[in-house]
Parts: structure tokens; sequence; C-alpha cells
């Protein structure tokens, strides 16, 4: 009896708190839509654990250095910025289920995007079930561009395939005698490495530029040899990487110890990471690489961007810390002109609106969009040249000369 | 059609290639044919190897080979103690499976240990030679891919010379022949499997630092080669290692020249269609007995 009486009264009292503690949170909830002094709460899912771990970890610092650079000029909207972020590890489903618990249970004002087109894609579409904006730091392979995403902005300068449209125009403009009369292409099975590759590809083969040499290797390769070999044989006048970062590296090494020497040679992402130089023993002499971010861009929020962000980490920010950056810039441009940040259909309309028909000041440049959320500016090409990589195209911002044809490496 | 000249660099792209195989996977088919262990840790004690050369190299700038003088021994002593310690607790008639689980986990216990001390970031070893080479009837050798076939050679030989020609070596073959019989004849053949699987793991630490001169390497990276190394030493039959040396130089030619007419990707699953036809076809394995009878 006296068991029961106590068990009893513990479940009345356990309901009263609990009766308590769901009208308290409906209170909070109500006030929170419009009070000035909560602060926007914005929902990410980032791969900090496995297979993107590392770019991952880039971007959450991106992120944060933007949260920290508004929250120190006084927030947006006059309100404080707060990031939560949680760890998908690098898993599309688990992408999925985070961004379901932060828009329908955590209640977020705003949400950004995730990192790598195969995690963009599906969290693209939580997001667009609720209407909400999403713009992404990564995720430039059309495939992203192709589901008919309404609320889906891309924060970079240009999609994959339009990486190389500098070089393209370049080459096509040298004298017929002196362009590259045959190219080899070798690129990775991955819809970001392969877009580069066969965005420059069809854009030379359409100038009459042969291809000799079309290789596609799996993601695991470690041995080039083969391939190496076969580009080699080809004695084609260029050789162009679709290229993330190991097998870039690889690639190159074992085209040097056949001792092949193209005329040109564009890689894309591994040159311009920083270990890049150190793992090919410093022969990287003429190599061209697109990028999106340079730390030199000439600005405004560019010059404040490395700053700070220096300050805050100890060392300068690198492109998907930039990126990172620019999504915080653009979803901050459309809060300001919406003049609202919460998850009403509304508001969310007015900034995916906003965004469709105005330009964004970022770190990357001026942004602009077209319907299907593709940004309309173009990557800078970037070679090495006396043991530095700089900028030579496009004319306006060079830093160096294109050297062509190429020195040997 | 490829033309003379590259397929002669295929044969000896494949050559180089194949050795660096045999290698790999003479450990593997060894600690098979002593203790029926299928170890799929090997691999991530390669990569483990790979890994001490590079930061050695990275810390001090002594050439990797030099770091074979630490490595070898401490594999060994590794081994030994695995054997000795985790292997033999083993109920013997579940042996053979239950070790797959075991050194599962020792092979993720491995990863997860790089991952967390040099982070998940690609490294690679930056030697002044790693793009040096030499014309050789026409094709180009690469100095680094010489000195790891060189290696696998030199270690196999090693290895071999072992085995045929000290008593160590007898006693290990007559333990992987018959091991009651092997007691019978005053063999302590717990202590010689210790020695035997100590033996297996000194050629991962030649073998890892082999791989880490001429590729990049990261922490699982050990998943991509477990595959190909599996299939090596059923094709050349378990347990022998003459027979997962010819196993691994053919398959490693016969990548190198599929190569030339398919792509990367197809050239890749030469490995897998010869372990479905081995086991189809011959299950103990082509060259050498199930078990390798002889060595």
């Amino acid at each position: 009896m006296r068991t029961t009486h106590r068990l009893q009264g513990g479940i009345t009292v356990g309901t009263l708190a609990l009766v308590l503690v769901a009208s308290g949170c409906v209170s909070g909830g109500s006030n929170s839509e419009d009070s000035p002094d909560d602060p926007i709460v914005i929902g990410v899912s980032l791969p900090l654990t496995g297979d993107f771990s590392e770019p991952g970890k880039g971007v959450e610092r991106g992120y944060k250095a933007w949260a920290k650079i508004v929250n120190d000029k006084g927030g947006l909207l006059g309100r404080k910025v707060e990031l939560k972020i949680l760890d998908d590890q690098s898993n599309a489903d688990r992408v999925v289920s985070d961004y379901e618990q932060l828009i329908g249970k955590d209640e977020v004002d705003l949400v950004f995007g995730p990192f790598s087109t195969r995690l963009v894609v599906p969290s693209a579409r939580v997001a667009e079930e609720y209407g909400m904006l999403f713009v992404e730091p990564a995720g430039a392979a059309p495939e992203v561009f192709d589901q008919g995403f309404k609320n889906l902005f891309y924060a970079a300068p240009a999609v994959a395939n339009d990486h190389y449209n500098h070089l393209a125009e370049y080459i096509l403009a040298l004298p017929a005698d002196k362009r590259p009369r045959t190219v080899a292409y070798a690129a990775m099975d991955d819809p970001f490495a392969q877009g580069t590759a066969y965005g420059l590809k069809e854009k030379l083969e359409k100038g009459g530029i042969k291809t000799v040499v079309n290789e596609v290797y799996p993601p695991n390769t470690t041995d080039f040899g083969g391939i190496a070999a076969k580009i080699a044989d080809s004695k084609a006048d260029m050789v162009v990487g679709g290229s993330q970062y190991q097998d870039g590296v690889n690639l190159i090494v074992a085209l040097q110890q056949l001792n092949y020497q193209p005329k040109m040679a564009a890689f894309s992402t591994a040159p311009t990471e920083p270990e890049f130089a150190k793992a090919v023993g410093n022969k990287t002499e003429g190599i061209l690489a697109p990028t999106g971010y340079t730390q030199k861009g000439d600005y405004p929020s560019n010059k404040e961007f490395v700053e700070k962000y220096t300050k805050q980490f100890g060392k300068a920010p690198e492109e998907d810390e930039a990126n990172a950056y620019t999504t915080g810039q653009v979803v901050a441009a459309a809060v300001k002109a919406a003049d609202c940040a919460s998850q009403d259909p509304e508001c969310q309309g007015k900034m995916v609106e906003w965004l469709r028909g105005h330009q964004v000041e970022t770190v990357v440049g001026p942004l602009k969009w077209d319907d299907k959320g593709r940004p309309q500016s173009a990557h800078m090409i970037q070679q090495w040249v006396d043991g530095e990589i700089q900028i030579v195209l496009p004319e306006q911002q060079k830093e160096a000369d294109l050297i062509y044809p190429k020195p040997e490496w | 059609m490829p033309s003379a000249s590259l397929v002669f660099q295929s044969v000896v792209l494949g050559v180089l290639l194949g050795g660096l195989y045999a290698l790999l996977a003479a450990g593997l088919t060894l600690y098979f044919g002593v203790m029926r262990v299928v170890m799929i840790a090997h691999s991530a004690f390669l990569i483990l190897a790979a890994y001490l050369a590079w930061y050695a190299h990275r810390e001090t700038g002594v050439d990797p080979l030099l770091t074979l003088f630490v490595t070898v021994p401490l594999f060994f002593a590794a081994g030994v103690a695995m054997q000795r310690l985790l292997l033999t607790r083993l109920r013997p008639a579940t042996l053979t499976m239950m070790s797959v689980l075991l050194t599962f986990s020792v092979a993720l216990v491995i990863e997860g240990l790089l991952g967390y001390v040099f982070s998940g970031t690609q490294r690679r070893i930056r030697l002044d030679y790693s793009s040096a080479g030499f014309e050789f009837l026409g094709a180009r050798i690469a100095a680094v891919k010489l000195i790891a076939f060189g290696m696998a050679a030199l270690a196999l030989l090693g290895l071999y010379a072992l085995m045929k020609h000290s008593r160590f070596g007898q006693a290990l073959r007559a333990t992987i022949q018959h091991r009651e019989a092997a007691q019978l004849l005053g063999i302590d053949t717990d202590r010689v499997a210790g020695y035997g699987f100590g033996l297996g793991l000194a050629t991962a630490a030649v073998g890892g630092t082999a791989l880490a001169l001429d590729t990049t390497i990261y922490p699982s990276l050990h998943w991509h080669w477990i595959g190909p190394l599996m299939a090596i030493i059923v094709v050349g039959g378990l347990g022998s290692v003459p027979g997962a040396a010819i196993a691994a130089m053919t398959l490693g030619m016969l990548q190198s020249l599929l190569q030339l007419e398919l792509s990367t990707t197809w050239a890749q699953t030469v490995f897998y269609v010869a372990l479905f036809a081995t086991l189809a076809f011959r299950p103990q394995g082509f060259f050498g007995g199930r078990l390798a009878q002889r060595f």
C-alpha cells in the first residue's frame, strides 16, 4: 500500500513538473520570436569526423570567424548570432536527420549548408521541404543544381564546370601555331573533380583542340604509374588533372618520374593546398590551378576577414574557410534586406526573393546567382611562379604573367 | 592499339608493381601458414610502418630506409607479443574465423590511433630523388620504384634463405606442415609460431616503408590494400610464400597491362576476378598446396 501511495505521489509531482515545464517552454518559445534580446540561432551540420573531416573543420572555422566578427560589431539586426553545429560524421543519412532536428525540433532561425556535394544535396532537400533559405559553401557539381531546388544558393564564385573559363579563353586566344594541339585529361571519378576537367575539355574541344587521352580513376587510386605512362606516351602538349589532393600529387610525381614535359599543366585543388609544394619536392614550376579565393583578394571585407581570422586562429584562411565566411555574408545580406530572421515562411521567402535579384559583396568578390542558384562569376587561375603560387588570370587581378610554355618540372 | 614503347613501359611498371605486391602479401600468407590466422590488420601495420618512416624523416631528416633498423625489430617483437598474448587465447576450433574479428579490431585501433596522432591529412615523404629516374631500353624507371622493388627482392630472398637453410626455418616449416608431428619431434611449436608471426609482421615493416617511398599515406589507406592482398594469397595458395610472390607478380603485371586497354577502375578488378576464378576452379590455389606442403 505504502509503495503504491508513494508511487502515485511521485507520478503526480512528475506530471505537475512536466506541465509546468511545458507551459514554461511554450511561453518562452512565443517570447523568443520577437524579442530583440534573443540571439539569432543558426543551425549547421558539418562533417567534423570521417572522410570530409579536414575540409569540414575548415568550414567550421570559417563559420565561427564570421559569427565572431558579426557579434563583435553588435550582431545582426541588433541581435547576437549563435551557431548550433552538429557533427554528421560525413554520412548522408546523418546529415538529413541533423537538419530535420535543427529545423523541426531545435527551431533554429536560419540554416547554413554543410560540406561536399554528397552531403549538400540531401540536406538541401530538407531545407526545401521546410521552405528555409539554403546558402551552401560547397557543392559545386552540376548535380546540385539539377535537382530543381528553389531556395539554394552556392556561395562561391563559380560552379565546377566554369572553374577553368579564364584559362580556356586564354588558350583559345593564342595564335593557332602556338596553341597546344593535343591535351591529355585524367579525372577522379567524383562529380566535382570531373566537373572541373570536363568543363575545360568541352571548351577546348569546341575550339578544335584534340583530346588524346581521357582517363577516369577511382578515388582510392594510389598507383598512378599506368595512367602516367599513357599520358607520357601520348606526348600531349597539355595535361589536365581533375584532381582533389593526394591523386593530383601522386599523378604529378608519376609524370615527373617518366620525364614527361608538357607545355602546359593544369590541376584542380591540389596545387592550391599548403602542403603541395613539399609533397611534390618543390618541382612545381609552371603548374596551373583554378582558385575561388585568395588571401590577397582586393575586396574590402576580405582584408577584414584575413586580418581577424588570422588573429583568431593563428594562420591565414584557405578556400574552405573563405567559402564558409562567404555563406555567412550572403545570409547576413539577405537578413538585413528582409529585416527579419526567423523560420516564418514569409521571412524566408523574402530573403530568397531578395537574393534572386541582387548582388552581394563578399570576400570572394561580388556574387549574384541564376534561377538555379549557380553563381555567375569565374574562378581565378593561379600558377606556380618562382616557387610561389600567384594569380595569372584574369588580366585585371594578375600578380604575375602566365608562363607558357611552362618550364621543365 | 597502344604503341610498342608504351607496352614495354607498362611491362616495366608491372614488374615493379608486382614486386611490391609480393612483399606486401608475403607476411599475410605466412600468418595463415603458421597459424591458420586471417590477419586483417596486416595492411594496417603496413600503413603504421609507413607513418613511422614518414614521421622519422620529417622530424630528423634521416632517410626513410634507415628507420628499418628500428621498425623491423619493433614489429617482430610486436608480432610475437600479439601472437602470444592475443591469438593463442582463441579456441583452436574457431581460430580462423575469430582471428578475422580480432585482427579486424586491431586494424581499427591502429587506424584510429594514426588518425588521432597524425590527423587525417594525407602525407607524403619528401625525397630529393622522388621524381628521379633513368632510361632503360626506352622505358623510364623511377628510382623510388626500383628501390622499393629492391627492398622487396632482398626481403623475400632473406625470408626464403631463412626458411630453407636455418634450423628455425626448418622448425617453422615443420610447424606449417604438421603441427602434431612437429611437436612429437620435440619442436616447441608455440614458440615457433610466435616467431613466425613476428617474422610476418617484420615484413610489414619493410613493406610499409617501401610503400611510403612513392605514395601518399593516410590512416584509412589500409582498407584499400587488404582486398588485393587477400586475393593474391588465395590465388597463390594459402600459406605458400613463393606462391604469393608468383601470384603477386602475375596479377601486378596483368593490372598494369589491362590498364592500357581498359580504364583504371576496371583494371583493378583483376584481383577479384582472379579470386573468384581461383575459388571456383582451384580452391587450393595455383601455386603450392592448400596449406603449403612445400616451400
